[in-house]
């Protein structure tokens, strides 16, 4: 009766260490990153609510998509080579910080980045801070990468560098299963909640697996109520990649 | 194939294989994965910051002809006022949106293939919310002229039963193509953030988008707050927030909209219920010093009657 008791125990264990192993192989990793101690009351006196509210949305949307697992940082562990670590394993990666299309430190044309989290004790500072897309395509090689979601400032504009740092052209009519999502100009925290709830709510809708990615961009594009900061900024987003991708994670 | 290519597409080669081998083996296994891929199709349930508790759960349940002939009947009306595909078959649903905290009726054109070529949705009084069509205008037919695109949403917008007040504004999109028309929402003069009546006209002419954003609006108040109180309470606010963070600021504008309340600077309101728009004095903050290397614009909205700070936005 003992023999069997542990025979079954053993089987019991093996079979539980091999079904882990396989929801674990099965993975395509997403990261979703957002940085928050630039944005508290430390450094501005007040704490923005929206880093962390864009960093639950992601979270939550992302493995609907079937990426997992998820992973990435709100805050302080979202560092450089944190981040850099864990792009070269994911198909998936969702940014929110600042960002912009900043000179390429060889003097020359443009070399996209967003700020890391500054951590507990300092405030953002782009010398510091940035994330280059050249840095990023070193550490990647490019990719391939799925699912790309800047929620910065004007990375998704006509001279952002970032969309190749992931290996996606930028094209409306690729046929990898690949999609870049982006801001083009200065943009209201709120407009990147409203277009992100609504391109979520799209694509992840439930008994719907045929919508796209570029469709869930029409819907959030075309629903309106952007606010924008000013004329020269009207509010728009951008995308470039496979029109009939949907998202999902695929290798 | 690069290395890294090369290492990604070899982990999901030896999952799939894994994962084959293993699901017909272990029962109890497959039990757990298919819960997990039923979990992942469920929207909104974070229970984080999302929203309040009414936005964490999306539930929707399917709409027929038969048992709701007045939805679809307005979706035809609308499909043929925009010009847009008729679907091989059409499917309806109703949605209690968790993720954006909405309600809505949506019927969709599908195609012979099964996928969604053009979708509307109503609000639950029937109102039109938001068309979109999903295919592409092919490439090089035509570029209509600004006014001529103006003319085609003022035809869309009356055909699908909306009505707009005040002259359009036309703007050419410049990532998209084509021509963005919109008749901002104002209410006494002044004007309510964000709501507005939005087309998009491919550069053809056609419609590919048209939407209506509208919020609820409180009574304006008795006495209106004078700028310069307002200007005090702007003050007030960011020289308590600057002190001792070494930045500065100057007060780049100051207008009266209708704005939503908000939790951008207040988490404890995060989970409150959505309210009426107030009437409040916007005012636009520009940073200086190290705040600036975080943030480019504050906005912060001072109820026009009681002065308080109820809300505001951010550019980081």
């Amino acid at each position: 009766m003992k023999r069997a008791k542990t025979l079954l125990v053993s089987v019991l264990l093996a079979a539980s260490t091999l079904c882990a192993t396989a929801q674990g192989s099965l993975a395509y990793s997403g990261s979703v990153w957002s940085n928050s101690d630039g944005f508290t009351s430390r450094c501005l006196g007040f704490t923005d609510t929206y880093p962390k509210q864009l960093y639950s949305l992601a979270q939550t949307q992302m493995p609907a998509r079937g990426y997992s697992p998820v992973n990435g940082a709100l805050g302080a562990s979202f560092t450089r080579s944190a981040f850099l670590n864990q792009a070269v394993g994911n198909w998936a990666i969702y940014v929110h910080s600042h960002g912009d299309n900043y000179r390429a430190t060889s003097g020359s044309g443009i070399d996209s980045a967003f700020l890391q989290d500054p951590g507990p004790t300092a405030c953002s500072n782009y010398k510091v801070d940035s994330v280059r897309a050249s840095s990023i395509k070193a550490a990647t090689s490019g990719g391939p990468f799925n699912l790309v979601i800047m929620s910065t400032c004007r990375l998704g504009s006509s001279s952002s560098t970032m969309p190749g740092a992931f290996g996606i052209e930028k094209v409306k009519n690729s046929t990898d299963p690949e999609f870049f999502l982006g801001y083009v100009n200065l943009t209201y925290d709120s407009s990147q909640l409203r277009f992100e709830r609504a391109f979520w709510s799209y694509l992840n809708a439930v008994g719907s697996p045929l919508r796209t990615a570029s469709q869930a961009f029409a819907y959030a594009s075309g629903l309106g109520g952007y606010s924008s900061p000013d004329t020269a900024d009207p509010f728009q987003a951008n995308w470039w990649g496979n029109p009939g991708y949907n998202g999902r994670a695929r290798s | 194939m690069n290395r890294v290519h090369a290492t990604k597409s070899l982990t999901a080669i030896k999952g799939l294989l894994a994962g084959t081998t293993l699901i017909a083996g272990l029962a109890f296994c497959t039990g757990q994965l298919a819960a997990a891929s039923l979990g992942s199709a469920h929207n909104g349930s974070d229970g984080l910051d999302a929203g309040p508790a009414s936005r964490q759960v999306t539930t929707e349940s399917a709409l027929f002809a038969a048992n709701r002939p007045d939805v679809f009947a307005r979706a035809g009306i609308a499909r043929g006022a925009l010009g847009f595909p008729a679907g091989y078959r059409r499917t309806g649903r109703h949605v209690h949106d968790g993720i954006q905290g909405l309600d809505y009726d949506e019927v969709s054109e599908i195609d012979s293939a099964g996928r969604p070529i053009a979708m509307t949705q109503f609000a639950p009084d029937g109102r039109l919310v938001d068309a979109v069509r999903f295919d592409s205008p092919p490439s090089g037919l035509g570029s209509v002229s600004s006014d001529a695109a103006t003319k085609a949403a003022q035809r869309a917008v009356a055909g699908a039963g909306l009505s707009v007040v005040g002259p359009a504004l036309t703007e050419a999109n410049q990532t998209l193509g084509g021509w963005d028309v919109h008749w901002a929402r104002a209410q006494g003069r002044y004007a309510v953030r964000g709501d507005e009546t939005r087309v998009h006209v491919w550069q053809d002419g056609r419609i590919q988008s048209v939407a209506q954003v509208e919020h609820a609006l409180a009574a304006a108040p008795q006495r209106l707050l004078a700028q310069s109180d307002a200007r005090g309470s702007v003050t007030r606010q960011c020289n308590a927030w600057f002190a001792g963070t070494g930045s500065s600021y100057a007060l780049k504008s100051m207008d009266l909209e209708w704005v939503g309340p908000n939790a951008a600077f207040d988490a404890d309101k995060l989970t409150a219920a959505a309210a009426p728009y107030r009437l409040a004095w916007v005012a636009n903050v520009n940073p200086s010093g190290p705040a600036a290397d975080s943030v480019q614009l504050i906005t912060l909205f001072v109820d026009a009657g009681s002065g308080a700070v109820i809300g505001g936005d951010v550019v980081e």
